[in-house]
This record gives C-alpha cells, sequence and structure tokens, in this order.
C-alpha cells in the first residue's frame, strides 16, 4: 500500500528520560534507525541498557522525550490520544515479557480482546478470527481454558495470538521466550518466523543469541545508544566467539 | 467500541470480579438500607405518638396537688373550692374534679384492681372516652349521689370476663354499685391504662370516701392552653396565699400540666431518638462508603494494569471510562436499589409487628433521608469507581501496566 522506499519506522535523535518524582533517569540517547517493512528486527544488548524502552516507544505504548518518531511516513509527535488508540487498534501489536493475559478470563476472550476496539473489523468476524488466530499458536485445544490454567509458554502462544488477531503492520515482541523453557520458546519463535513468512513486521528483544539468529537483522543496544546494526552473520557468529572468551 | 461491547464488558467487569461487585453492592446495600429503616422508624415512631396525644385532645390541662408528683408534696392542696373557682375562668370549659377511690372492685368472687375515679361526666370529653354500650354519667346521677358505674374495657374484662357488666352490681370498698355503662376500647398500648378504669359519680365518691381535698382536676383550654395555665396559676396562687413573683413552680402547692407540654416533650424524645437513629444510620453509611472505598482501592492496581492492556490493544480514553462508568452505575444502582427495598421491607415488617403490640401503628417513609442516603452511598461508589479509571485512563498504556 505505502511507497516501499518509504520506512514503515524512522526514528530521527529519539531521546527518553524516565521522571519519577522530579528525579530524571535518562534511558536512550539521540538514537536513529529506520526499519522497513517485512523486516524480521532483533534487538539484543545488556540488561538495563534501554531495549524494552526503545521497544515500547515504538510500539506506541510510551512517549519519547525528544527527536522524532516517523510511522509509515508520518510524523507521530501531534497525534492526539485517540488517533494513536486507533494506531494501536489497527497498525501494531506488542507481545510482553510478561504476557498480561486479563485473568479470569478465557483464552478465546483474551484472544477476542483487541478486536472489540478495532473501528473496521466486524463483530461477526471476531470469533472465526480468534480461533483462527489461536489455530496459528497451537492452541485450539486450549480456546475455553482460563488463563490461569495455562503453562507459561501457552499464555505467551495466546498473547501471540492476540497480537496478531487484528493483522497488524508490525508486531513487537519484548522476550517472549524470555520466562519459557527452550522447547517452548522454540515453539513461540517457529510462530514469529511463520507470521513474517507472511509478510508481518517482527521486531523482538531478546538476550539469547539463538533465538536473535530467527531474525534478519540484529541491533545492538548499550547504554542507550546504538552499539551496532547488521545483517551480516557471519561477523556476529565470530563476534560473539570473540566475546565469549 | 460498540454499545453491545461496552455493555457486554462492564458485565463481564462485574462478573469476572466477583467477590469486588458482591462486597461494593454489599456495602451500598448496608448503607442504604439502614438509613432508610431507622430513619423511617424513628418518623414512624413519631408519628405514632403524637397521634395517641392528639386524640387525647392537646387542649386538656390537668392540675394535681404538688404530693402527686413529688413524694412529700402536699396531696391535699386542692378543694371544692378551688374547683369552682377555676370553673369561672373565662379562659376553661369542661372542669371536672376528681377524687380517686383507692379500693379493690369486686364481682361476686372476682376481684380486679381498676383505678377508681368519682368525677363529671365532662371528663368523658376531656379524655376522648367513648361509651360502647349503655350510657356515660349524667349530671342528675352526681345531683342524686346514684349508686352507678361506667367501666373500661380491661376492668369489665378482669371483673366479668366474656359476660354482659350492664346491669350488674359492683361492690367498690363497702358500697355496692350498677354497671350502667360500658367504655370502647382504646386503640393503643399508650392510652391502655384508660382502659382500666372504673367511673362513678363525684358526689357519690365524696360521701364514699369522705374526702374533703380532690385528688386533681381536668379541664380543657378555650383558646390557647398556655394562657389558660397562666389565669388558673394565678388565681390557685392568690387562693394559697403563695406569693411568686418570680413564677418559680417549686414553690407552688400544685401542679399544672397540659397535654401540649407532653406533645412537646414527646416531640423533643423522638427527635432525640431520630437523631439517635440518625446518627446510627449515618455511621452503617459510613463503613458501608469506607467498605465500597477499600474495595475499590484495593483493586485499583489490578485494574490500572487492565486498563493498561485495554489501552495497548487499542482502547480510547473514552471506551475506558464509559465500561467504568457502566460498571460503577450498575452496581451503586443495584445496590442503592435493594438497599431502599430492604430498608422499607423490614420496616415494614418491623411496624406490623409493632402495630400488634401498641395498636395502629403506621410506617412512615422519609424520602429526603432516602434521596440522601441513596445520593451518598451512591457518591461513594461512582467517585471510587470511576476517578481511579479516570486516572488510570489518562497514563501511556506502559505506564498504566506497570502500576503497583
Ligand atoms: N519507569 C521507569 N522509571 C525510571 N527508570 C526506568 C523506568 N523503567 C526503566 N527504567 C530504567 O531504564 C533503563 C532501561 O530499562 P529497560 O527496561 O529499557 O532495559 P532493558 O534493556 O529492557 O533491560 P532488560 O534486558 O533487563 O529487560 C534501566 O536502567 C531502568 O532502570
Ligand atoms: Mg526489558
Amino acid at each position: 500500500m505505502a511507497d516501499p522506499s518509504v520506512p514503515l519506522i524512522e526514528i530521527q535523535d529519539l531521546s527518553k528520560s524516565y521522571f519519577n518524582d522530579g528525579v530524571e533517569t535518562p534511558v536512550l540517547f539521540h538514537l536513529n534507525l529506520k526499519i522497513h517493512k517485512g523486516e524480521f528486527v532483533a534487538i539484543m544488548g545488556p540488561s538495563g541498557s534501554g531495549k524494552s524502552t526503545l521497544m515500547q516507544i515504538l510500539g506506541f505504548l510510551d512517549a519519547h522525550t525528544n527527536g522524532e518518531y516517523i510511522f509509515q511516513g508520518e510524523p507521530t509527535q501531534a497525534l492526539d490520544d485517540d488517533a494513536l488508540a486507533r494506531i494501536r487498534a489497527t497498525r501494531v501489536s506488542f507481545v510482553f515479557q510478561a504476557f498480561n493475559l486479563l485473568p479470569r478470563t478465557t483464552v478465546l476472550q483474551n484472544v477476542m480482546l483487541p478486536l472489540i476496539y478495532h473501528p473496521t473489523i466486524p463483530s461477526g468476524e471476531r470469533q472465526k478470527r480468534a480461533e483462527r488466530a489461536i489455530e496459528l499458536v497451537g492452541l485450539t485445544p486450549r480456546t475455553d481454558y482460563l488463563s490461569s490454567q495455562l503453562s507459561g509458554g501457552q499464555k505467551q502462544r495466546v498473547a501471540i495470538a492476540r497480537a496478531l488477531v487484528t493483522n497488524p503492520d508490525v508486531i513487537f515482541a519484548d522476550e517472549p521466550t524470555g520466562n519459557l523453557d527452550s522447547a517452548s520458546g522454540v515453539a513461540v519463535m517457529q510462530a514469529l518466523k511463520k507470521l513474517n513468512d507472511d509478510g508481518h513486521t517482527i521486531i523482538l528483544v531478546t538476550h539469547e543469541l539463538g533465538t536473535a539468529q530467527h531474525a534478519k537483522r540484529i541491533i545492538r543496544i548499550k547504554d542507550g545508544h546504538v552499539e551496532s546494526d547488521t545483517s551480516d552473520f557471519t561477523r556476529l557468529n565470530t563476534e560473539s566467539a570473540h566475546n565469549l572468551k | 467500541m460498540l454499545l453491545s461491547d461496552l455493555l457486554l464488558t462492564a458485565t463481564r467487569g462485574i462478573t469476572v470480579n466477583k467477590s469486588r461487585s458482591l462486597l461494593t453492592t454489599l456495602g451500598i446495600i448496608i448503607g442504604v438500607g439502614a438509613v432508610v429503616l431507622m430513619v423511617s422508624m424513628g418518623r414512624s415512631f413519631q408519628n405514632y405518638i403524637l397521634t395517641q396525644i392528639e386524640s387525647v385532645g392537646t387542649n386538656t390541662i390537668d392540675i394535681f396537688p404538688k404530693g402527686f408528683q413529688n413524694v412529700g408534696g402536699n396531696l391535699d392542696s386542692l378543694t371544692l373550692d378551688d374547683y369552682t373557682e377555676v370553673k369561672k375562668l373565662s379562659t376553661v370549659e369542661s372542669v371536672a374534679p376528681v377524687i380517686i377511690i383507692p379500693k379493690t372492685v369486686k364481682y361476686g368472687r372476682e376481684e380486679a384492681s381498676p383505678s377508681v375515679f368519682g368525677t363529671l361526666p365532662q371528663i368523658f370529653s376531656n379524655y376522648g372516652l367513648k361509651i360502647s354500650r349503655g350510657r356515660l354519667l349524667e349530671t342528675a346521677d352526681d345531683t342524686g349521689s346514684k349508686q352507678v358505674a361506667v367501666i373500661g374495657d380491661k376492668a369489665a374484662e378482669d371483673l366479668f370476663g366474656s359476660r354482659d357488666p350492664l346491669g350488674e352490681r359492683i361492690t367498690i370498698g363497702e358500697s355496692s354499685f350498677t354497671v350502667i355503662g360500658l367504655l370502647e376500647k382504646q386503640g393503643s398500648a399508650l392510652l391502655s391504662q384508660l382502659d382500666n378504669m372504673v367511673f362513678v359519680p363525684f358526689t357519690t365518691a365524696k360521701i364514699a370516701t369522705g374526702q374533703k381535698h380532690l385528688s386533681y382536676m381536668t379541664l380543657k383550654a378555650i383558646g390557647n392552653p398556655q394562657l389558660a395555665k397562666e389565669d388558673i396559676t394565678a388565681l390557685l396562687r392568690s387562693r394559697h396565699n403563695i406569693k411568686n413573683p418570680e413564677n418559680d413552680t417549686d414553690k407552688d402547692d400544685f401542679i399544672a400540666r397540659s397535654a401540649e407540654q407532653v406533645t412537646g416533650i414527646v416531640n423533643s424524645v423522638t427527635a432525640g431518638l431520630t437523631i439517635f437513629l440518625s446518627l446510627v444510620a449515618g455511621i452503617s453509611l459510613l463503613v458501608g462508603g469506607i467498605g465500597i472505598m477499600n474495595i475499590m482501592l484495593v483493586s485499583v492496581t489490578e485494574r490500572t494494569r487492565e486498563i493498561g492492556l485495554r489501552k495497548a490493544v487499542g482502547a480510547r480514553k473514552q471506551d475506558i471510562l464509559l465500561q467504568f462508568l457502566l460498571e460503577a452505575v450498575s452496581l451503586t444502582m443495584f445496590g442503592g436499589a435493594v438497599g431502599i427495598l430492604g430498608g422499607l421491607g423490614v420496616g415494614w415488617l418491623l411496624s406490623r409487628i409493632a402495630s400488634n403490640v401498641l395498636g395502629d401503628f403506621s410506617f412512615s417513609v422519609s424520602i429526603p433521608s432516602i434521596l440522601l442516603a441513596v445520593g451518598m452511598a451512591m457518591g461513594t461508589g461512582l467517585i471510587f469507581g470511576i476517578y481511579p479509571a479516570k486516572r488510570a485512563s489518562e497514563l501511556s498504556p506502559m505506564e498504566a501496566l506497570r502500576y503497583e
């Protein structure tokens, strides 16, 4: 739909500080990045380097302090609350490290949640769409389970189903495998890979190089700066081998 | 967001958080119910007592010798001459002197101890006593000092059981009297002592007891009872040689008491009762309100996260606000309605029981107090249901999700 030369996501000189009781915690410093439609990007970096903070800004869940965030060619600075809500409802989805499912609510209801806020998807289609998303993450037998009756990996897959049910342009996943054993982690990554193959843009945060290697591009963040940004995996491998010494 | 989604979401919000919803509603029910019940009962009770007093007549004045009420006081300060002079006052009418005969009453082998009054026919209208069968005392009974008696319902029952007392002879002390009339039973427990009485002609009693002074006298004021009381007081002071310019009733050897005064006392007592009940109700309301507050505030963390999540998947501020408004409104309305119905129901039940015991006790509802209670309880519910939601909806989704 849009001009393919226009990046899906572009940030220019973006900074972020948290303010708590007047105390400023600067976290991100003058970042510049472009991410195009269809990419599968892994963001890596040490704990506390600002990965989650960056993801939350890119996913419209939090505001940045300085600089520009241009989404699909449109500056987002001047957007009001309702416009941001509309972007969250239709264009982007977020998979949280901590799942964030609604308690005491079934898998189906959780996955259908974004659809009640979607401005164009007809209500008659919701259940069908939700069931398809649940099928995609392999949880059809658990459709009517409550969220508390699921394992961690199953919860994360529900969160992924919820993220893809609106068919967003981009899915953000913040350490989606961080709480999972390796087998569940592989299942989650396969689900994300399948989405990327279907044309979705995927941006994920991970600590594990193995997980990052599902991606086509790896951005390293350190102390709020972009340390490296590469699609060259041979170099990456030697680098990590070097780091292990 | 569609209206149907809004309704569904709010309904789920209520059913998913069952205990929170239940406790909130309970807080409102208790607060509203208590206020409705207490205030209504207080009012009903006040109405009941005032109606009873009015049925006797608020312009009735009784004049007692001091000793009638104050132990050690004079019992024989009122004389027949006092009666004659009081009767001449222009502000009084229907004056009846009373000599109480302190004797048991017998019929055959049955014995009873009603109050036996030797008095004039005027007393019946002063006390609102009506004849049920036979006739009341007449002036001729007095002038002829006849041995006749009019008896109250309770006295009749004690002496005669189910037999017809009319025409029967009873013995009071040593003299024998013919029953010529039976009084109507009093409607209420408050006045039931009037049922346990026997009335005989004044002169007959005077002869039988040999008593020179009056036990007391009763009369009706013409116009303002206060003015009548002042006239009587002035007259009796001058007749009894009491110099009392400072108007200190302790110096008098008599007491003049009007039903109006009693009404005033009763009014202030029941007003006190109503204040007390309102206080109790207010405390219940407060406790209910604090309960609601607590429950709402305890769930703020969870609900703030929920709001963060809803916003993260695309909810607008207004979607959140409407959902929470709807939840709070339905909970408080439901609680308020149950509280009102419960309070009224229990109140009605209690007044049915009261009317069995006390006679005609009618249930009276205080609309302003209901409105106040409902307003306060619902206000608490709404404020503590919506305010945190409003604050949370103004956070960014991440700020809300991070909340703890
Ligand atoms: N709400 C907040 N207020 C103040 N400082 C914050 C807040 N959230 C995060 N920070 C700080 O910002 C920095 C970056 O945090 P962030 O969560 O983005 O790190 P991260 O790279 O995702 O780390 P991890 O790999 O451990 O998840 C940290 O130093 C953290 O202390
Ligand atoms: Mg993180």
